[in-house]
Order: structure tokens, then sequence, then C-alpha cells
């Protein structure tokens, strides 16, 4: 069980110094309790007092760094089976695959694809991470000059994927600074791969057929001095993934086997149908899912699913307020106002794009709250609207001065109209009666 | 039950003879199991008539049209159904001979208009057909036979709906008489002309609960009697059967959409109160029967004899009644007046109590809006949200300035009525608290517990507002806490309180201090209105509100302690809470008391000084307040013991925290 | 060294019966026993417990159906009969899920078609039915009683019943045996509410499939999410208001952006995709039963719960 605030505050040296960089022991004791701060910051503990509060305070699930530079991310760090009881914070990496048996164009434009490739969505702009370089043809110098050519084309997160230390080596030479994955480590040749990460400060994917087994290898491989470990429960099916996975997930977070407490690894070309096993992986806590280079439509669903996953429960998503066009609106084009939570803007956008009538959406800053959330507390006020008003300068882009309000903000429409000067129009309380709400009651 | 000769079963049912089954569990088929029945169920004169006239009917077949005799299941399945889904409100029984065709008929004609389904027999049918009255399934009217014993077919109808809708399993007589008077809406009408033996028999229809109302002179016994033009009403009344209000018959639109519109003065026909003139609003709960339903009187000039853009005297006094109605609920509901109002298109209304602003518009008062129909509004409006609590609602509107000043004075008498009561509660005084899960959304293991002394942590809901909500809406977000035995009364600690935060929590949570912050403090959820968190360093707890932005001296803002402490976790030295608890007796007192209290921001000192500076001299501190420190007096940690030290703060000398 | 995992559950889901073969009154090949499940999804000790059901989604009115769909399937949009058919020997679905489009027409009051049209699909396929019935309040008390009438002996599931419109589709339930789908707005709060709700006017607990209420793929669906997890964590913990099955019916994700305004060559997968993923995801979370309107969802989600319920030992 992980330790209050309380207890750990107990625990400090409560002198308020400061050279933990917070400004109160019970701030940097907040911290540790909520797993966000590392207990060596702190220089008076002694080490027993150190190990324990450590041992229960570091994330459950260590944080892992993939890559350097613009395109590194980090993985782990993870405290909760559900997403609703907190949130998961770190989103799993998707590094597409190339075999060192296809050409260089083809490995350089797969690469590209990693590099160039955006989704953007609600605001925000969704790539891929990375690519797993797998050494198929089992020589050396095929797979140094498949490194070689991804190398040349950009600089992302990269898993090398070999049984063939030799191979590895090679490879290695050409990115190891970059810090890299290598896969994998096994019971049987752990030590070998161990020399060769720690040679590098590469990542270490360790790969056993049972939790046992991993267990005792990631704690094999901690005493040779890697502690950047990632786990592989090899799953040959997707029952074998959900239930290793899970099941690595809690004994991690419960702290019951500290060993397994790495962020998890999949493979997902190795299933017969490729997007399950993304699926699933997103769900289902994996922190790196290595893919074969997605089609259009899988590679749209997997970024979504993603980014809906991993999105905060309590910090919903928000659009910059402003004012926006669906269509080309006119002079005479309606104006709806309403809040900048995400939802509700894409929501509405989608009834107004199938109702083919152009018009302005005139979005506030609510700090994401819903219509009734900003209403009730007050978020969605008079002024608000008013300051909008002016600030996207939307008296010069309509000649008329009618604002359609949505169905729950009707409370404020007296205070609205007084405030702007404008007459309000409060239009239906669910968007998807906004198509018939306009052809019926629009007229500017 | 001798008489019986030979065998007899209905065709279409799968239910026998569905009142002897219901009973008994056995079908009855012949003499043997119609002796058995009679038997077992006590010599049953419904049981008795059902078997006879089975026996009958197979001997002599069914009555010719438009007698329906038995009713097959399938029928009576669609019927279960309408029943089920509201279409019908309830059952009805006439049975026997009207002295007048014109007002059995008239009674038929009530009965249709207020959704009930209707069944006859005896005199009474032909009755109706010489009166013109078109009789059946369609019209809702359905002639079981033409003596007074086919009335066995309503029994026969009710059990099997019991059987098939009410999960009363034949034989489980206790069931199936609780379903009969509890759920089935069923009411008997007794017309003239029945003899002995057919009274006896409709008499053993009281023990399914359903009222029996007597038309004829009926002597002894209990019925009760009425007279046509009231006996429908008072039927319905007795089972608790209410017809829906659905529309509101006034010349002006009203919805929520129309909340938030105000009329200007260049708008306004009218106007009541807003200081210019005299005005009150008052909801008094009346005991049943007490008001008659949907009535509304205005007393004084009405808005025709106003001058426009004046401003006139108002009282808006609404009754209510109901079998759960308490007067406890008064202010909630009377709160709605301002509400309902305000979905007028052209009425408006601001505050409550007796500084109400009222206004009726211009545009309003050209469509012929009256005073009357802002009458007419609320007592629809309070009917039709308040369904299941209120029976009746009657509205008068005063608009006599004597009468007015007068009401105004016994309205005053009775706010501060209420608040002294409210003001007066103590957590000691009662046995239940109320939870409250309305923001489980963000916090799935939250739950807050909220006390007389301790509202909700959001600040919006009171003990009372949990009490009401619970008992308007028994499955809905706010549920009673037993307290059970006390654990530890300076933390304000209970079994029974501590077992219901257990389970809301799915285990997460095993222990609950209403009064402390340091050990077991209520979780939280992330809509509380402040913090109040411990500061070790000088042993006091300091309190800081989602309004203030800065930093405060334990190193955190507001924004970084919500982040921490929310989403549903119990955090020892830490507890949400709402600004008025602040000023509650309770406050801190797992602590020792508000001496505890060393830092606040200004702005909420500012906020709070007018309560908060008596509040503290009733304790014997009339120094704390100026000892309490703020960002200005001491921003860091530092400063703050600095301060306390030189202005003798009593959190210094207390018990240590930890 | 490594201990089982305790999550400490105490009570199960429960179990709905949907469909009626002969031997059970009704007609249908098959029925289903869904729910039951002690743990989280796919993590039961034996996997012998049944998979998720796929239904396919067809309808009587295809005007407002997505249009990748009608252009798939082609005539059999036309044909409820056949296209029901279709949904079974040609596509594999587990239950066929027939939604009364034609009902949204303004002032509809055809309700014999309605009747007509749930007689046919019965008698073209044997798998047990999912009616979802009006779109219009106003005639719900007709509408649900001759679908409820209509299926009689079927055991049908009927949608949809919600906190303001319960009445009608229970007493269909009630009189003609029927379990009902009963949704909420994403909320574990107002879910456990009507299902209070429908068990006071009468319908029991193994009647009731909870509709959590599915937002699309990117617009909301992790509510959803979140939702059934919550709802099947709560019935394991003992909440017998929350122990129902779930259904997963997103009726958003073919006419969303992404999908609707997607190049014609990419379209069906996209709109495959979309539905994939949701359901997929779905299943995980708890949902028994899951709807889709592409027929080609439907075998890929076969195939994918398969692997979800085959395990390598160890």
């Amino acid at each position: 069980m992980a330790l209050k605030a309380l207890d750990i505050y107990k625990l400090l040296p409560k002198k308020n110094c400061k050279e933990c960089g917070d400004p109160t022991c019970l701030t940097f004791a907040m911290k540790l309790a909520a797993g966000k701060a590392d207990i060596e910051l702190c220089p008076y503990l002694d080490e027993t007092a150190k190990s324990v509060l450590g041992a229960t305070t570091r994330p459950p699930i260590k944080q892992v760094k993939l890559g350097v530079g613009e395109r590194s991310f980090a993985v782990g760090e993870e405290f909760v089976l559900y997403r609703h009881d907190k949130t998961f914070y770190h989103p799993p990496g998707i590094m597409f695959r190339v075999l060192d048996t296809e050409n260089e164009e083809e490995i350089m434009a797969i690469t590209a694809r990693v590099r160039d490739e955006t989704l953007t969505r609600v605001g925000a702009d969704l790539k891929f991470n990375g690519t797993a370089i797998v050494n198929t043809s089992d020589t050396v110098e095929a797979y140094a000059k498949a490194v070689a050519a991804v190398e040349k084309t950009a600089g992302l997160p990269e898993i090398l994927v070999s049984d063939n230390p030799a191979a590895l080596a090679a490879a290695l030479v050409l990115c190891g600074s970059y810090h890299p994955v290598i896969c994998a480590a096994t019971p049987e040749n752990y030590k070998q791969m161990c020399a060769l990460a720690k040679q590098h400060g590469c990542r270490l994917v360790v790969r056993a057929p049972s939790l046992e087994a991993l267990a005792q290898l990631t704690k094999d491989c901690v005493a040779e001095g890697v502690t950047n470990l990632l786990i592989d429960p090899a799953p040959q099916t997707l029952g074998d993934f959900i239930t290793r996975s899970t099941t690595i997930r809690q004994l991690a977070i419960t702290r019951a086997v500290p060993d397994l407490g790495y962020p998890v690894y999949l493979d997902a070309t190795a299933f017969d149908d490729e997007d399950a096993a993304i699926a699933l992986g997103i769900v289902k806590y994996a922190s790196v899912i290595v893919t074969s280079p997605l089609s259009p439509a899988s590679a749209k669903a997997a970024l979504t699913l993603r980014q809906n996953i991993y999105t905060d429960p309590q910090k919903p998503i928000q659009m910059n307020p402003g004012l926006y066009r669906v269509g080309t609106p006119g002079k005479d084009a309606p104006v709806l106002m309403t809040v900048n939570f995400s939802l509700t803007y894409f929501t509405l956008q989608g009834y107004l794009e199938s109702s083919r009538v152009p018009c302005f959406m005139l979005i506030v800053d609510t700090e994401g709250l819903s219509v009734l959330t900003a209403v009730a507390a007050g978020k969605l006020n008079e002024t608000l609207v008013r300051d909008a008003i002016k600030k996207f300068g939307v008296e010069s882009e309509v000649t008329h001065r009618k604002l359609i309000i949505p169905g729950y903000s009707a409370p404020l429409s007296g205070r609205i109209e007084e405030a702007t000067g404008w007459k309000v129009l409060v239009g239906p309380r669910d968007a998807a009666e906004i198509g018939d709400y306009l052809h019926e009651e629009w007229k500017s | 039950m001798a008489s019986i000769s030979r065998e007899f079963s209905y065709e279409d049912t799968a239910y026998h003879l569905p009142v002897s089954y219901a009973l008994t569990g056995i079908a009855v088929h012949d003499r043997s199991t119609a002796s058995e029945v009679f038997t077992k169920t006590g010599s049953n004169p419904l049981v008795a008539a059902e078997c006879l006239l089975a026996e009958a009917t197979a001997a002599e077949g069914k009555e010719p049209a438009p007698y329906t005799g038995f009713i097959s299941d399938t029928v009576i399945r669609k019927l279960g159904y309408s029943l089920v889904d509201g279409s019908i409100l309830g059952l009805a029984l006439l049975v026997g001979t009207p002295k007048s065709a014109e007002s059995a008929a008239a009674i038929c004609r009530e009965l249709q208009e207020k959704y009930m389904l209707t069944f006859l027999s005896g005199g009474v049918i032909p009755s109706l057909s010489s009166a013109g009255v078109k009789l059946g399934l369609d019209y809702r009217l359905i002639p079981l036979g033409s003596k007074p014993l086919h009335s066995v077919h309503f029994v026969d109808i009710v059990a099997r709906v019991a059987m098939m809708f009410g999960g009363v399993s034949p034989g489980d007589t206790h069931r199936l008489l609780t379903y009969a008077a509890e759920r089935a809406k069923a009411i008997v009408i007794v017309f003239p002309g029945l003899s002995d033996e057919e009274i006896a028999f409709v008499d053993g229809m009281r023990v399914l609960g359903f009222p029996i109302l007597s038309l004829g002179e009926y002597e002894g016994g209990d019925w009760t009697p009425a007279t046509p033009s009231d006996v429908v009403r008072t039927g319905m009344d007795i089972k608790g059967i209410r017809v829906t209000v659905t529309a509101i018959p006034i010349p002006m639109a009203c919805s929520p959409a129309f909340e938030g519109k105000s009329i200007r003065k260049e708008e306004m026909q009218v106007e009541f109160g807003g200081g210019r003139s005299p005005a009150f609003e008052l909801l008094r709960m009346r005991n049943p029967g007490e008001i008659e339903d949907g009535k509304v009187t205005v007393i004084g000039p009405e808005i025709g004899t106003m001058k426009e853009g004046a401003a006139y005297p108002l009282g808006i006094v609404i009754e209510v009644s109901g079998k759960t109605m308490k007067k406890d609920y008064e202010p909630v509901l009377e709160r709605r007046i301002h509400n309902f109002i305000n979905y007028g298109e052209g009425s408006w209304h601001v505050a409550q109590r007796d500084l109400i602003w009222v206004r009726i518009s211009k545009e309003a008062f050209s469509k012929g809006v009256k005073v009357e129909h802002l009458g007419k509004l609320l007592a629809s409006k309070f009917r039709m949200d308040f369904p299941q609590l209120l029976d009746a609602v009657a509205v008068t509107l005063i608009t006599d300035q004597d009468k007015v000043l007068a009401g105004k004075k016994e309205a005053e008498k009775i706010y501060e009525e209420r608040d002294a009561r409210i003001k007066g509660m103590r957590d000691n005084d009662v046995d239940t608290y109320y939870s409250c899960t309305l923001c489980q959304t963000f916090a799935p293991n939250h739950v807050c517990v909220i006390t007389p002394e301790r509202p909700a942590l959001c600040g919006a809901i009171s003990w009372l507002d949990g009490k009401i909500a619970y008992e308007i809406s028994p499955s809905g977000a706010n549920q009673p806490v037993e307290k059970g035995a006390l654990v530890n009364a300076q933390n304000g600690e209970f079994e029974g309180v501590n077992r219901f935060v257990k389970k809301a929590s799915h285990g997460e949570i095993e222990r609950c201090s209403l009064y402390s912050v340091m050990e077991f403090p209520m979780t939280c959820c992330g809509c509380f209105e402040a913090i109040a968190l411990m500061l070790p360093e000088v042993n006091g707890i300091m309190v800081v509100n989602r309004e203030y932005k800065g930093m405060t001296p334990s190193g955190m803002t507001f924004s970084t302690l919500a982040g921490t402490i929310g989403g549903g976790a119990q955090t020892p030295g830490f507890a949400g809470i709402s600004k008025n608890y602040i000023l509650s007796e309770r406050f801190l007192q797992g602590e020792g008391g508000i001496e505890r209290l060393v830092w606040m921001p200004a702005q909420l000192k500012e906020e709070l000084k007018p309560r908060l500076v008596p509040l503290l001299a009733a304790k014997g501190h009339p120094d704390l307040f100026e000892k309490i420190a703020d960002e200005n007096t001491a921003a860091t940690i530092e400063d703050l013991t600095a301060f306390l030290a030189r202005v003798g703060h009593p959190a210094l000398a207390m018990k240590p925290l930890m | 060294m490594i201990p089982d995992l305790n999550f400490g559950w105490t009570s199960t889901v429960g179990e709905v019966v949907l469909g009626a073969t002969r031997a059970e009154g009704g007609t249908r090949s098959r029925s289903y026993r869904i729910g039951g499940g002690s743990t989280l999804p796919f993590m039961e000790k034996s996997t012998s417990s049944p998979s998720p059901l796929i239904a396919f989604e067809i309808c009587d009115d295809p005007k407002s159906w997505s249009p990748i769909v009608n252009e798939f399937c082609g005539d059999l949009v036309h044909d409820p009969g056949a296209w029901a058919k279709a949904a079974e020997t040609t596509y594999g679905a587990d239950l066929v899920r027939l939604c009364l489009t034609s009902t949204r027409q303004r002032d509809f009051s055809d309700i014999v078609s309605l009747g007509k049209t749930v007689e046919t699909v019965l008698a073209s396929t044997s798998l047990p039915l999912i009616v979802e019935g009006s779109n219009e309040p106003k005639i719900d008390s007709e509408v649900f009683l001759k679908c409820g009438e209509t299926g009689q002996g079927e055991r049908l599931l009927l949608g949809t019943a919600e906190a303001g419109r319960y009445r009608s589709i229970s007493a269909a339930a009630l009189a003609y045996n029927h379990a009902i789908i009963a949704q909420s707005p994403i909320d574990i709060n107002l879910a456990k509410q009507l299902n209070i709700l429908l068990s006071e006017i009468g319908v029991q607990k193994d009647h009731i499939v909870i509709d959590p209420y599915t937002g699309a793929l990117g617009y909301g669906f992790e509510y959803s999410y979140s939702a059934m997890e919550r709802i099947r964590f709560s019935a394991l913990k003992g909440d017998a208001d929350l122990a129902m099955p779930m259904i997963c019916a997103p009726s958003d994700s073919l006419t969303i952006k992404e999908v609707r305004e997607a190049d014609a060559d990419v379209r069906n997968a996209i709109a495959v995709e979309w539905e994939f993923a949701t359901s997929l995801a779905a299943a995980v979370a708890g949902a028994e039963i899951v709807c889709v309107r592409h027929p080609d969802t439907v075998k890929r989600l076969k195939a994918a719960f398969t692997g979800l319920k085959t395990r390598s030992g160890a």
C-alpha cells in the first residue's frame, strides 16, 4: 500500500531547507505520495529511510525514456489499473517495423512515414513514435545496412530486434549514442544482452514465457546493472496478452511483485489480426507496440483510440476559444455561441455541417467545462460572452446582432442581452436538434 | 358448492379460475376442487361467486353481446400493458342499477376523461345504452354481464394482472392481497338495487383494498357514501390515483428556454414589489382535502384595472397538499416559484420571500395574460414537477394593498420560524445524515456525508436539502446514512457512517471522521470551495479557497493541492470543505477547535469577517481574528512562524498536531 | 512467488436469457445466456464462458442509414427479411438488431406495418432478435405493444428505456416476457437509478441489459469505456442494481466525419476499423453484446473474441 503524505512527512527531516527544490517538506511529502518526486533529492535522509521511502514512493511502474531529442518519449510511471481511478499518464509508443530483408527505399519510406505522418484531431498532432528494425536476415551486414538506412532518414526512437549479438553490436556502432532499445534478453542470453546494453546505455526488452521467469529475469538484469527495462510477456494469443498484462499491472501497482514494475512491450505483428492486438495493447497497458506500417484506416483508428484512452479523465480536452466557420458563412449567417469543451465543439460542429447552413461558432473559454457545468459553476456568464464578441471581432463578421445560445444556458439570456446589446435566441438543449432549429427559426 | 354438478373451464386463459388460482394455487374445474378452494379460503364469497359463475357459463353458454363475460388472457395482457405504461390510470367497477341514466352517463364520461378503464355489471348496462352511451373496449366501458354477480370477472382480471405483471405466484395469498391493495388502482362504485347476497359479494372486494363508493342507500358497513358529482374524484383520491397535468392553460408560452429572459422597464405592462410596492411569496402545506386542486383565486384588482408601467402590491400564496408532503419541504418548493414564473415568456421574477420583484410584459398583456394566469402557471407547474409529492395545489394571488400588507406580516413570521429551525439544528439532534454522490463522475470512490452542522464540500447542499431530495427521489443522488454507534465524539466518528463510507468506496475507505482534518478526514472529489490543511511547523491549520490564485505558506497553491487531494482520496492532514463550514461549531473540532486556524487568504477573511468575528467572540476569542495571518502578513512558512509567535497565536501552545 | 490476483470481488454479474428455442416456447435455433462474469472480462480462470455476442444491425427504412452500408449491402437494405437472413448466414452474426427507423418519419402512424416487419424478420432468421423501437415518445405505447405482442414467446431484447421514457417498453417486457435495454447518459449513478425505477415498475433484474451509451471513437468513446469499467467493477463488488450485462451500441460510428468523408477507396476499410476498435475495446471493458452495421466487421470481431479466450498456458 502506498504511504500517505502525512506518514511520509513524519519520516522527513522537516527542516524546510528547500534543497530538494520544494519550498517545504510538506510539499515534498505530497509529491512523494503521488509518486511524483525522487526520494534521492533529500540530502538529509539516511540510507534506511531512503530505501524504505523509496520502495513505497517511486512509481510502481518504472519510467523508461525512449530515444533522444525532439521525438523522444517516456513510458511507464503508471499507478492505476483503471484509467478512471486517476488517469493513464504515458501513451504507448507505436513503432513501425522494418525488416532488414526489405530494400533501402522501402525502409526509408517507412521511416519517413513515422517521421512525417501526422493526424490532427481535437487540436492535437498525433504521430507514430519510432521504428523497430528486425534482423530477419540473421546476418550482420544486412542489419547494419538497414539501421543505416533508418538513421539516414530520421532521428527517431529505435528498437533493435535481433538475437544475434554481433548484428546488434554492428548496429549499435551506428546508433548506440541514441540509446535505442535492444530486443530481447531471455533467461538464456541475458548476460550478453546486458553487457551490450550497458555498453551503450540502451534500454532492454526482457522476454520470458512465464511471469515467474520474467520477475527473475528483471531482477537478474538489474543485478547486471541494466535498469531501463521493458517486459515482453511473450503472448501467443490475445488471451495470453490480456491475462498477463493485466496481472503484471495489478501486481506492480499493489507493489506485490516490484520486479514486474516495468512498462510492457507488445509485438502486434505476431498476431493474425494486428489491429486487434493494437487495440488490445492500447487499452490493456502496453507501453510500446510494434506494428507493421499501418494502412490509413488502421492508422487513424489506432491513433484515435490511443488519444481517447490516454486522455486524463479529470481534464477535459479544450478547444482554443475563437470564432470558427462552418462552411462559408456570409454577413447574415447565424452565430452560435458555445463552450470550448472539445466534445461539445465537435458534436455541435458535426450537426451544423450536416445541416448545411453556413454559420459561425463563437467558442468561449469555459476552461473545458461543458455547457451545464459551466452554467452551474458561473464560468459561462455574460461578461465572458461580451468579451469574446469583442476579442474575436464578431461584430465585423456579421451585420445582424443575433446570438444563438445553447438551450441549457437559457438562464443567462437576459443578462447576455444586457451586457452585449445583442438579441439572444435560445437554441435547443440537444445539439442533434440544431439543424431543425436553424431551418425553422433562423432569420437574420 | 354442493350445487355444482359438472366440469367447467374457461378456454382462453392459462389461469384456470383466476381468483381461486391466485389465492390458493389450485386449478378449479369441478365440484371437488371448488369445494376445496371454498373451504381453504374460509368460505370466501368471491371464490364462491367465481366457481358458480364458471359452472353456469359452462352450462348455459356465454351471455350474448354486448356482454363480454370472461375476457381472454390476450386482451388482459394488453390491458395490463396499458396500466403499466400509464395510458390507463386505473380500473373502475360500476355495479347495480342507477336511478338516473344521465347521471350514470356523466360518471362514465368523467372516468373516460380521467383515463380510467371502466367495467360494468348489472342494470347500469341497459341504463347507459338507453342514454345512448356507446360501450366496448374502444370506449373503455366494458359490459361484463347482466347481473351484479358478473362483477366477479372484474376481480379475476385484477388477479390475472397481479399474476402476469405483479410477480404474484399462484397461491401466494399474501402477495396477491398486497398487490391488490397497494399496486392495483381499482375502485368500485355501487348503484342502488343490490340484493343482500349481492351486497355481501361486493363487500367481499374490500379485502382487496378496493374502496367501495355507494350511490345507493346501503346502511351499515364500510362503504363510502358519495354523490354522482363527486364519486369519481373521491374514489380516485382514496386510492391515490392522480391524473398527471400536461398542459398549462394560459395564453402565454411557458418553457425553460425563457428562464433568463428579462423584461425591461419599457417592455413591462405592470410590476409588483422590487422596492416599489409591497410584495411577498409564501408556500404552505395544508392537509389533504383542505384545498381544491388547480383552484386559482385573485383577491383584489386584476391587471385590466392597473395603470400601464405602474407598480402594484402582490402576495403569492401557494397551498399544497400531498400524502408524503412535509412542512420541511415548504422552503424548497417555495424556491421554485422563481423558476416557474420565469418560464413564462412574458413573466419575470427576481429574488424570494418578501423581496420579490415580478413583471408582466406588454406583449403578454396584449395576448390576454392576467394575474390569474400566473396562478394557473404556478398551479400547473407544481403539479407537473412534483407528481408523486403533491396531490393538490391551490394558488391565491392578492393584489389588494391592505390584504397584501397583512399577509406579508404573517409571512415574515413564518420565514423567521423557518430560519430559526435551520439555525438551531444540531448534529446531535438527528440520527440520520445524508450522502451525496452528485460528483462521482469525476471521483468514483467519493461520497460526501452531509450533517446539519457540516454542509457538502461544494457548498451547495445542506442536510435539509439532502433529506428532502431523498424523500422526493428515493433512488436519487442523496441517500440516508444511519449514524450508528459513536466511536469518537471529538473527531465525529460513527460506526454507521464508517459502514456507509466503506460500502460506497467499494472498500477503499474504512473510516471517516466528520470533524477531523488530521485523522481519517472525509474524501474529496474536486468541487470543494476551500481546503483546510495542516501546517505542522506552526502546529496549526490553514485554509485556502478556490478564488485565491497565489502561493500559500504550505508551499503549494490551491490548484496544486486540489490536484493531489481530489479524485476520491482520503488524505490525512487535508480536507476539502465548503466556505460556510468554517463558521460551523464543528470546524476543526477534531483538532481542538477554531483556535487552530492560523492562515487564510485576505479576501476570504474579509468575506467571512462579519460572521466570523462575533462567532470567535462568542467562543471567548474576541481578538483571534487579527491573529489569523493572510498573504499580506505572512506569505511563507518562515514568515508565518514569526508572525504567530509575535501575536501569541493560541495554536502554538496547543497539543502537537502529529 | 507470483501470488494469485485478488481483486476482492464479492459478487458476479447477473444473467439474462435472450431468444427462445422450440423447447423454450419460441422458434429460435438457439438462445443465449449472457452475463455471469465473476471477474474482469477475459480474465476468468476457465475459458468456457461465452464470448461477447455480435449483433448485426438492420433497419426497416434505410433513408437515414449510413450510405456506406447501404452501398455495400445493396438491395438487401430494402428487404429486412432478406437482410436479416444474410446477417445470419453470410455475415455470421450472433444476433440481429432490427431498428425500426421508419418510426422516425414525421407523424408516423402505421403501427401495423411494424408488426409485419417484426414478423417477417422473425420468420427469415432463426437468430435471437433485438428490436429497437420507436423514435417518437408519442407513439411509444402502440409501437412497443405491437413489437412485444408480435414477438411473444421469443424472448426479444427490446430497446430502449431511458429515465424519462420507460413505461411502455417496460409494459411490453412484462406483458410478453421480453428483456429490455436500459440506457443512461454515460453516468453510473443514472444507470443505477434507472435500474431501480425499472425494478419498481416490476421489471426483474434478470431482464435488464445496461446501455451506458457509447460515444463514437474519437467523439467521447473514452467516457463510455470508463463507464463500462466502473459498472463492471461495481457489479463485482456487490452492487446488485448494476450487476447486469452491458450492450455497446455506438450508433454514430459511421456518421462521424472521419468515416463519412473518407475517400471512396478507403471508406469501407475505415468504417470497419472504426467499428472494430470500438467493439473490441468495449468488450474488454465488459460489454456482452456489441452492435455493428458493416458486414465485414462481424467475422473480424468473432475471430478477435476467440483469440481473447484462447490461452497458451503458463
